[in-house]
């Protein structure tokens, strides 16, 4: 019942800061998946009040396996998103205009998780097994993997059998194929909860072998950013929502209940949530929202890399931005 | 001479509807600067369809003739053969035909992920996906038609001491037809849409689902589109050529007589 009220509370708490026409400004995030601890300091800055203080009433919409963020983006449905960076970039080549204005989380938690009696102990291992990977944007921090160790992904006995799969771990327990892709906070737990032992697995993280992208990046169109009220209001945003990460990193069980309180699926459970949050509060750890331009790089470099057929053709230009997060930062 | 003008005007009426739709589409994109991530323009389409002939032409024999054709054949002679035994028992017509139907609503989000897991990424399970989807629409369709023929004529039939093969071979198939290829007409469509949309669920790296998926995925609508374009040329493709049979075959049908060359 508490979300139902935030909006009035908002305006309460933003008594003397409310802007002229009285109302307190509006932030619309998309999210990139459905509600889960991925998302933990949102909805932390939202429950604890400190987009409040900023007065800011901010809607979270959740995403899903079939919701492209940028798309929800173009038309309007959101102010800002989440997204990863292959796939905004993407979309920037694309003709939609999007910049990162904040980086909350400084890893990947992308990794690929193998049998271990399949036999592959390293990367090179990999030729002449088959691996099912995510696509709809995921699938290019392998495909540049790939292309940098000299593996094909077209099959055959020195090459990878690539399959596109859903967003479950039903190939690998199904033995459909000897690797699979999973994210260090959620798939590869399920894959442990379905009666398998860590030793029974190998496991590769992008974040290791220098191919990470980066994930989870807060992304807004071009053209807004040159309202400069609205840059404020996106700083007060990130400044809110990094008080938000600070906090659910500091007392991830909390969060993690937060996070439960707001899914309003039920899909998830108590102890899913409490071990992604505990795996989440290691990708955000050590950063403060700013776009580390080293990481940024190398998840260009990866993507330029991509094989034979790049998810971009060419290094983005101005796809990134520090005015947000230096005006948030200054306070 | 008239007639001729009537079948010009019955193919110029709608390619020129058609053009028109294409052309207020590119103006709209165009005069209000639509964003090409929300609907490319037409020529955008055109441009990706023909800078990628040779992607679209794998995707299209991996989904449309390894896929959706496969099924599309296996499904509707299953139906066919099983419309027949149903046709033959009372028992079955009970038994089988709920079955059918229960075949029918189950959704196929359900579905193709489990057949994905039983046959694997590859077009087998897109097979079984289409054969699911085919498969009712058609039996009704082949059931309903056994029993088009009129009691006087199968009594006919029996006076000229015809046995049960000759009976259908001569009369009751004839007059099942054009039951036969409205099922086929649905199953056409539903077979292409059945492939495409299984192939979401998993698939090797080629095919139409796969592409419209990927290609979503950076935001490429123009790719989109091109696939999309793909889909609706064979889907009209394989309808036509089932609706020039039917017309070749059931020309006696009296739904035909006003068309009659």
């Amino acid at each position: 019942m508490k979300h139902l009220t935030l909006g009035a509370a908002a305006l309460l708490a933003s008594g003397g800061m409310a802007l002229a026409d009285g109302h307190a400004a509006e932030v619309n995030l998309q999210l990139q998946w459905v509600t889960q601890s991925q998302f933990a300091g949102y909805y932390v800055a939202l429950e604890n009040g400190y987009y409040d203080e900023e007065a800011l009433t901010v809607n979270i919409i959740p995403g899903g396996p079939d919701i492209a963020p940028p798309q929800v983006l173009a038309g309007g449905g959101a102010d800002v998103m989440l997204n990863w960076m292959p796939s905004a970039l993407a979309a920037r080549e694309n003709g939609l205009p999007v910049v990162n204005i904040a980086q909350p989380f400084v890893r990947s938690g992308l990794m690929l998780t193998c049998w271990a009696d399949s036999g592959i102990t390293e990367p090179a291992d990999l030729a002449g097994h088959t691996v099912a990977h995510w696509f709809f944007g995921n699938e290019y921090p392998f495909l540049s993997w790939m292309s940098q160790l000299g593996i094909g992904v077209e099959g055959g006995d020195d090459g990878v059998t690539l399959l596109q799969a859903g967003f479950n771990v039903d190939p690998l327990l199904q033995r459909q194929a000897d690797c699979m892709s999973t994210m260090t906070y959620n798939e590869y737990w399920q894959v442990i909860d379905a009666g398998v032992t860590p030793d029974e697995l190998v496991t590769f993280r992008y974040e290791d072998y220098g191919v990470s992208t980066l994930e989870d990046g807060i992304w807004a169109l071009e053209e807004n950013l040159e309202d400069p009220e609205f840059v404020d209001r996106l700083a007060r945003f990130v400044r809110a929502s990094m008080r938000g990460w600070a906090w659910a990193a500091e007392n991830p069980d909390d969060a993690a209940m937060i996070v439960l309180d707001y899914d309003e699926t039920g899909a998830q459970t108590e102890e899913h949530q409490l071990r992604m949050m505990g795996e989440v509060a290691l990708l955000v750890e050590g950063g403060d929202g700013r776009l580390d331009e080293a990481a940024y790089q190398r998840t260009v470099d990866t993507l330029l890399a991509g094989g034979s057929d790049p998810v971009i053709s060419a290094a983005p230009e101005g796809a990134f931005t520090h005015v947000v997060t230096d005006a948030a930062l200054a306070e | 001479m008239a007639r001729e003008c009537v079948a010009g005007a019955r193919i110029l009426v709608p390619v020129v509807f058609g053009l028109t739709l294409l052309t207020l589409w590119e103006l709209a994109v165009r005069l209000y600067e639509v964003s090409p991530v929300i609907l490319p323009a037409p020529s955008a389409i055109a441009l990706a369809f023909a800078a990628n002939i040779p992607t679209l032409w794998v995707d299209f024999v991996q989904t449309i003739l390894r896929g959706a054709l496969v099924g599309y054949v296996l499904g509707c002679g299953i139906a066919f053969l099983a419309a027949l035994a149903i046709d033959r028992s009372a028992f079955l017509q009970k038994g089988l035909l709920p079955v059918g139907n229960f075949i029918a609503a189950l959704p196929i989000v359900g579905t193709a992920p489990i057949l994905v897991m039983w046959y694997g990424f590859g077009p087998s399970s897109k097979v079984a996906v289409v054969v699911a989807m085919v498969f009712f629409p058609m039996l009704v369709n082949a059931v309903q038609g056994m029993k088009e023929s009129d009691a006087i004529q199968r009594d006919l039939m029996h006076t000229y001491a015809a046995n049960y093969w000759q009976t259908l071979l001569k009369l009751r198939l004839p007059t099942a037809m054009p039951f036969l290829f409205n099922g086929l007409k649905i199953c056409s469509t539903l077979a292409l849409i059945g492939a495409i949309v299984a192939e979401f669920f998993g698939s090797p790296t080629v095919g139409m689902g796969f592409r419209i998926k990927i290609e979503v995925g950076r935001l490429a609508m123009d790719m989109v589109w091109a696939e999309i374009a793909v889909a609706a040329l064979a889907g009209s493709g394989l309808y036509g050529l089932m609706a020039l049979m039917e017309r070749q075959l059931t020309f006696w049908h009296p739904s035909h007589r006003s068309v009659r060359k």
